[in-house]
């Protein structure tokens, strides 16, 4: 397993941006502002709080390039999913 | 147990301690036991679905007529009174018959019995990466075989909303008059998922990373491809028919409304969630068959299959556009007019990997050296069946053509040539090709010729008629057509498919025949009795624990057949290379592990 | 004269086997949050404001602690890579704790909202929100109920079976089954734990605050 000398502190100050991103999040959803700035703003906060986990926690930043684009693989398909059907309910309205 | 590094392997079973009968034939982690637990228990199923289908064709084929006597005890007045079929029990007959066929007999066969046979051998691995996970993903089998067993027999029957199971019929037992056994259908088939995950996770992890030194992504022979493809795909598509099932579940027992109308349920919404998992899933029964196909073509027409490298781009294309295509099971739903139109095109684009496959084994077997053996038969009577099915599956592409022949027999010819003329064909060529290294004999080439001939006549005097009761207009799933006037004058020819039927499942009893008495009294085959050059066949058969003695090294493709440098009509993958120059495209692959010489 | 395979994913067979796992969990939570997206798209009446039904300061809460626990994870883990089987115990120990800590709080919350009438049911789906009298009109509908439970309840039965794994690992551990160079019971079990982390961090964002 690859070691990090600096692998201790990142862990903490990992720790410590998702803790502020949580923080903004319940604040920001409860600012007056329109449906949709309000939705993509938290949507890009728990993306921005889940690719951290996933690159510093799970180690996808230190492991080979093949693992991490395996990983993201299925996503494609699963946004697939629900655009194509969200479509259906858009017409179906 | 979680090594990083395949060291060599233990040679024999003399080296192991002596396993006893549990550990050796029940609670096996040996890929090839487990994939010998597979072969039993999913053909099996495979009788009880054909039966189902001859009770279907005996309502079709004599409407209103008692079963004959000799059955007619088994059902009770619940299913057929006084022998005569209900038409709830048809109903439930006709979601029985393809419940059991997908999912515990074409499912196991093609993944189960060949993803575990064929992978380690084929790569040069001596077990699956992880083999009691393997064990554990056999045994939830019979489990979730064991609750769809149960549903016949609880109150008001099995399952009876089809296979595909829509809501808002599904959803309560009010119109269907199933309640526990459609329950217990969605549990067995969420518990059967788990099986197929766990499989899953194991074939892919396995041809990623336990492949032989030298057999590069471009030297794995083309069924061990087709069952990497399909591992990706149920691993990905079979976790959404999960979360449907549940959901409906949901609805079923705890009183929610996701699909019910009740409440703003969406219906549509199981649709699109049961095809987004069904077209995949359909992939999933037709890409190993080609894998058999490929290899049995290759291996007996005494050639290298006709553009490998397209055959791989065009698995893996047919793997990726199979999830665009769903909306085409829907082309009558009410769905969005303009998503309908896109499902048009993608459907009609993922025609073309499947069409550079035909013309593959095509080029493959022509100017062959071809040795017309049984394996090779089913392999050709594949190819033909699929073009059929895949050229009926053209019309029903187009969404206005699909508003005639969508629920019509027209569909149902179409599912049956992909799904019999197609997969089970080519389950065939691979039972009948692979039996020798699984058992150690070779089935009776008579008696396999007989059955070959036989059956493709039945199939096809039973399965081409329904072409033309589609488009005159015969729906799917209806216990008498003749109640409908327009339909009455297609009696004839319903009786002459039940008929054509009958015959073609006697024809299995051929088959059943010859597989059981070739386990004791069939030729001894030796290791490599079709001249194989894959490194399966360079192996005892069958194979001992360990597979091989040491891991081989591979030097050239799977397919080296009547090579011009080479004496023998086969060049074995693991063969070290002449001393002589026979370089160029055939030097072994550059290996970033460095070998030490021998 | 060591024979080996193609290096493949270059990472060991277990790791890559438990990513792979992964991937059929994301495809399983898609099923489950694309399910709720698409219904919310069309009866959005059936959702009220965030914080109006549900406890959001209380879940807002339980997510750190998740997070928290993601960090004693990755400390256990960074204590077995440099030998520290007591180090392992103790920071796998936090991780259990917490999580079953957090499994207490849904638990709670669960209770509380049923109490409130927000049930997944639709026939008695009758949800009068925080601090609302019990004769109170209705709010929101019962699909966000049933998608509420559907998303959360699986999540938390994912969590619940992560707990039971880690003790399983934490009792390996304090029979000494772990070190430096065999560390990978501990790194797979913390792939699982980050993950169901990381599910968390999305699923709270869009059934909590959106």
């Amino acid at each position: 397993m690859e070691d990090q000398e600096h692998a201790h502190p990142r862990y903490y100050l990992i720790w410590f941006i998702l803790a502020a991103l949580t923080l903004a999040e319940v604040v920001y959803a409860f600012l007056d502002l329109p449906k949709v700035v309000l939705a993509v703003g938290l949507i890009l906060m728990a993306v921005w709080k889940a690719v951290l986990v996933a690159m510093y926690y799970m180690h996808l930043r230190y492991e080979p390039a093949r693992l991490w684009i395996m990983a993201i693989s299925p996503l494609p398909f699963a946004a697939i999913l629900v655009l194509f059907v969200i479509t259906e309910f858009g017409f179906l309205r | 147990m979680t090594t990083t590094t395949a060291t060599e392997t233990h040679a024999g079973p003399a080296e192991h301690h002596e396993l006893g009968f549990i550990r050796t034939y029940i609670f096996s982690t040996d890929h090839k036991m487990i994939a010998r637990q597979f072969l039993f228990s999913a053909l099996m199923f495979l009788l009880l679905g054909g039966l189902l289908a001859v009770m279907i064709r005996w309502q079709l084929g004599f409407p209103g007529r008692p079963l004959p006597a000799f059955v007619r005890w088994i059902f009770p007045d619940t299913m057929a009174p006084g022998g005569i079929i209900l038409p709830e029990f048809y109903n439930s007959l006709v979601t029985m018959h393809a419940t059991f066929m997908v999912f515990f007999a074409l499912m196991p066969l093609m993944a189960g019995v060949f993803g575990n046979l064929l992978i380690p051998l084929q790569i040069g691995a001596e077990d699956m990466a992880f083999p009691r996970i393997n064990m554990i993903s056999f045994w939830i089998m019979p489990v979730a075989g064991f609750i769809m067993l149960a549903s016949f027999f609880v109150e008001g029957g099995a399952a009876g909303a089809g296979w595909t199971s829509y809501a808002p019929l599904s959803a309560s037992g009010e119109w269907t008059g199933v309640y526990m056994g459609q329950i217990l259908w969605l549990i067995s088939l969420i518990v059967l998922g788990f099986s197929s995950i766990l499989g899953a996770v194991n074939y892919v992890s396995t041809v990623i990373n336990m492949r032989a030194p030298g057999m590069t992504w471009f030297r794995i022979p083309l069924a061990t491809w087709s069952l990497f493809v399909t591992a990706w795909l149920l691993l990905l598509a079979i976790p959404i028919l999960t979360g449907g099932l549940i959901l409906l579940l949901f609805d079923q027992t705890i009183g929610t409304a996701f699909f019910r109308t009740e409440g703003s349920g969406e219906p549509l919404l199981w649709q699109h969630i049961f095809w987004f998992f069904g077209h995949p899933e359909v992939y999933i029964l037709i890409l190993p068959a080609m894998g058999f196909t490929s290899e049995v073509i290759a291996c007996r027409s005494r050639k290298p299959i006709f553009g490998y490298h397209s055959m791989v781009y065009a698995m893996v294309a047919i793997g990726f556009l199979g999830w665009v295509v769903w909306g085409h099971h829907m082309f009558q739903s009410g769905m969005n007019p303009l998503l309908g139109m896109t499902f048009v095109v993608t459907t009609v684009v993922i025609a073309v990997p499947s069409a550079i496959k035909t013309f593959n084994w095509m080029g493959t077997l022509w100017r062959g050296n071809i040795h017309m053996d049984t394996p090779l038969l089913h392999a050709v009577a594949f190819v033909a069946l699929f073009i059929i099915g895949g050229l009926s599956g053209i019309f029903m592409a187009s969404a206005p053509v699909d508003i005639y022949i969508h629920d019509t027999y027209f569909i149902v010819a179409h599912l049956h040539y992909v799904l019999v003329g197609g997969s089970l064909f080519g389950i065939f060529a691979g039972i009948v090709f692979w039996y020798p290294k699984m058992f150690g004999r070779m089935m009776n080439e008579g008696l396999g010729k007989v059955h070959f001939f036989l059956s493709f006549l039945f199939y096809n005097m039973a399965f081409f008629p329904m072409h033309n009761l589609g488009v005159q207009g015969m729906m799917r799933r209806i216990y008498d057509p003749n109640q409908y006037e327009f339909l009455q004058g297609l009696q004839p020819l319903n009786t002459f498919i039940s008929y054509s039927v009958f015959l073609f499942a006697a024809t299995q009893i051929i088959f059943a025949f010859n597989f059981l008495w070739s386990l004791r009294n069939g030729k001894v085959a030796g290791n490599n009795p079709w001249k194989s050059s894959t490194l399966l066949w360079q192996t005892p058969s069958p194979p001992p624990h360990g597979n091989f003695p040491e891991m081989p090294i591979v030097y050239r493709g799977p397919y080296e057949y009547s090579h011009p440098d080479h004496e023998e009509d086969f060049w074995p993958q693991n063969a070290p290379p002449a001393t002589s120059e026979a370089g160029g495209q055939f030097a072994p692959a550059p290996n970033p592990e460095p070998v030490p010489g021998d | 004269m060591d024979r080996k395979p193609m290096p493949g994913m270059m990472v060991y067979n277990l790791k890559l086997g438990m990513w792979v796992f992964l991937l059929s969990e994301v495809m399983f939570f898609t099923s489950l949050i694309g399910s709720y997206v698409i219904l919310r798209y069309a009866h959005p009446e059936h959702w009220t404001d965030p914080g109006v039904i549900l406890n959001v300061n209380l879940t807002a809460g339980n997510t750190f602690l998740l997070i928290c626990s993601s960090v004693t994870m990755v400390k256990a883990f960074a204590a077995i890579q440099q030998g520290d089987l007591k180090g392992l115990q103790r920071w796998l120990l936090a991780t259990i704790l917490i999580g079953a800590t957090f499994v207490g709080v849904q638990v709670y919350e669960y209770i509380a909202l049923m109490g409130e009438g927000f049930v997944p049911m639709l026939d008695s789906y009758h949800a009068v929100g925080r601090g609302n009298p019990h004769e109170g009109p209705s709010l929101g509908g019962p699909l966000y109920g049933a998608t509420f439970y559907a998303m959360t309840g699986f999540h938390g039965a994912h969590v619940t079976i992560g707990v039971l794994c880690l003790i399983f690992v934490y009792v390996r551990a304090l029979n000494g089954a772990y070190t430096a160079e065999h560390l990978e019971g501990v790194e797979v079990i913390g792939l699982y734990w980050h993950f169901v982390d990381l599910v968390w961090i999305l699923l709270f964002t869009i059934v909590y605050l959106i």
